[in-house]
């Protein structure tokens, strides 16, 4: 014999709160590191959700047996039932979104600390479209194109400095030499003499 | 350097309203490729929904990419024009990249929809054949992604999507700048058309 | 589009340098440039300007508008209409800005007219912001933008758009609310 449910079974609590808990989480992170998956928290709607669902169901077959006044109760809870699914569904799906993010800020690796906040099955959506993401930037020329690259337009971020000391040569990226003598005067790409400069060989200009 | 390009009649008299869709091979220079590439580039930073996949421009783009960086390797690094020609390098390939990753970004989030367009064979294919590969993984990925975390879980009148409701589409109400390149005598100006108004 | 993005834009806007090397004609993929001779006036893409300009390979002839005596006056004509008045590059701003921020020697009173530059961006701005408060609170659906350039639609796109569509949205379910009301 099925056992009636009841509602109040649940708690005091609100119906949906949890769920909607879920995404407000998710929504406090925006900016920051995506919190770990919330096994629990999916879990306990999952459960609010059965338990409405068989309440449902008795109902229904009460109403066809010839019960009335029990419409809006049947359709209270099925409402709650389709927004804690949508909520569930927003919630991973959102997290998706994240860790897809993740690939093309970061890269094709995951660090322990990222990893830990996924569940397995993240991890292993990850992988998926890692896969299917190389396929596709392999597939688009004769040797590949890698769409993770040149994500800013280019700038040519050259900084004046003064040489302060008698370095001498000083080869750069594209291999062009540079003579740095005492006292000389250079525009240089930022990313190259920022060592030097550290190392107290240049000294910005202004 | 030049290029070849299949080009309907239509777009280049740039009417758009139908009429035959006789292709010729035309030729191009490579800064006429380059202005076709940076004109689909706009456009689809702009508009929000996938547009039509200018694959013959991305592939003349690639062949320039190619022949370029090909001759730059036969000279010294450090020679000042080569150094020129690098750096205009460098900026298509952003061009290029960022046309083609901001196509991916569409794919991915309206990926349901897309794959719907795609099917229905009413209109013309918007993806290239790679991105069509992609766009059917990724959907199946995301798909087995919400079925094996939440949809399994669900009471059995729940464990189906329906995609009239669940499928996120582009807005397409969604207000652009327009500019007019002609001058027209009256613009009929309904909700959904004319300057700054729904697409 | 990000600032970056719109900056990227209008360095293709070709300028006039006076280059201090000699170098045969370049066959770029956007097209030919030169050939280079010191001291001989030839037009560049602005990205290589900015760049030859910053390993001091040339000087940078200013645009014959990026000067007090024009921008006094446009910066007035501005003031004076209440529409957005043709601007003599659709990208004033940035070619300004990295005119003015590279090659500062080169353009004479330089301080000057960057405040004008600033003066006239602003004048334009606070017509915009004005032009969207009223869009917005008689909620019409078009606007005319004549003359607007890309970065001053750039800056205001995320918001606008973003604030029509909603109105849009809300539009339609009031629309949609009061039909199903009287059926």
């Amino acid at each position: 014999m099925t056992r009636t449910v009841n509602i109040l079974d649940l708690g005091a609590r609100c119906l949906g709160e949890k769920a909607l808990e879920l995404v407000r989480e998710l929504k406090r992170s925006q900016d920051g590191n995506l919190p770990p998956y919330n096994e629990d928290g999916i879990r306990q709607v999952v459960e609010e959700m059965r338990a409405l669902f068989e309440q449902n169901q008795l109902e229904v077959r009460a109403t066809t047996d010839g019960e009335r006044g029990l419409l809006s109760g049947i359709q209270l809870r099925h409402a709650c039932l389709e927004r804690n699914q949508r909520c569930l569904l927003a919630y991973v799906h959102h997290r998706m979104t994240r860790i897809r993010d993740y690939r093309w800020q970061t890269g094709s690796v995951l660090p322990p600390s990222f990893r830990l906040s996924l569940c397995e099955q993240e991890i292993q959506w990850f992988t998926h479209y890692n896969r299917s993401l190389a396929t596709y930037m392999r597939s688009i020329a004769p040797t590949g194109l890698d769409l993770t690259q040149h994500l800013q337009p280019p700038k040519s971020l050259l900084v004046e400095v003064r040489c302060l000391e008698d370095y001498g040569e000083f080869e750069m990226e594209d291999g062009t030499v540079v003579l740095l003598h005492k006292n000389t005067q250079h525009y240089l790409p930022r990313s190259q003499c920022e060592p030097l400069i550290r190392q107290g060989v240049l000294e910005h200009i202004h | 350097m030049v290029c070849e390009m299949a080009e309907s009649a239509r777009e280049r008299e740039g009417d758009e309203s139908g009429g035959s869709d006789e292709y010729e091979y035309v030729t191009l220079t490579s800064a006429e490729v380059l202005e076709k590439l940076e004109e689909a580039w706009q456009n689809e930073r702009f508009a929000p929904e996938l547009l039509e996949h200018k694959t013959e421009v991305v592939d003349c783009v690639l062949e320039q990419i190619k022949e370029m960086e090909e001759n730059l390797s036969h000279v010294g690094r450090g020679d000042f024009v080569a150094g020129i020609h690098r750096l205009e390098l460098d900026r298509v390939q952003y061009v290029l990249r960022s046309y083609l990753r901001t196509r991916l970004e569409k794919i991915e989030r309206h990926v349901l929809h897309v794959l719907e367009q795609e099917a229905d064979g009413s209109s013309s294919s918007r993806l290239s054949p790679e991105e069509l590969v992609f766009a059917k993984e990724y959907a199946d990925n995301m798909e087995a992604h919400l079925q094996s975390l939440v949809l399994q879980h669900m009471p059995s009148n729940l464990q189906k999507l329906d995609h009239s409701k669940a499928v996120s589409r582009p807005n397409m109400d969604s207000y652009v700048f327009v500019r007019a390149v002609e001058r027209t005598e009256q613009v009929n100006v309904d909700p959904h058309s004319a300057d700054n108004v729904g697409y | 589009m990000e600032p970056a993005e719109v900056e990227f834009l209008a360095e293709k806007e070709q300028i006039t340098i006076v280059p201090n090397f000699s170098e045969n004609k370049l066959y770029l993929i956007s097209g030919e440039f030169g050939p280079f001779n010191p001291s001989m006036q030839t037009r560049v893409p602005l990205w290589l300007a900015i760049n030859l300009r910053q390993r001091q390979k040339c000087h940078i002839v200013p645009p014959d508008w990026l000067n007090v005596d024009y921008l006094t006056e446009k910066k007035s004509e501005e003031a004076a209409e209440s529409f957005f008045t043709a601007m003599p590059s659709p990208n004033y701003m940035e070619v300004s800005s990295l005119v003015l921020n590279n090659a500062a020697e080169d353009v004479p009173k330089a301080d000057e007219v960057r405040t004008l530059v600033k003066d006239i961006w602003d004048l334009r701005q606070a017509k915009l912001k004005k032009g969207v408060d009223q869009m917005i609170s008689q909620q019409e659906t078009f606007a005319k933008l004549d003359n607007l350039t890309l970065m001053e639609m750039n800056c205001i796109r995320p918001f606008l758009t973003a604030a029509l569509d909603h109105l849009h949205l809300l539009h339609n379910h009031a629309t949609s609310y009061t039909s199903s009301q009287a059926d």
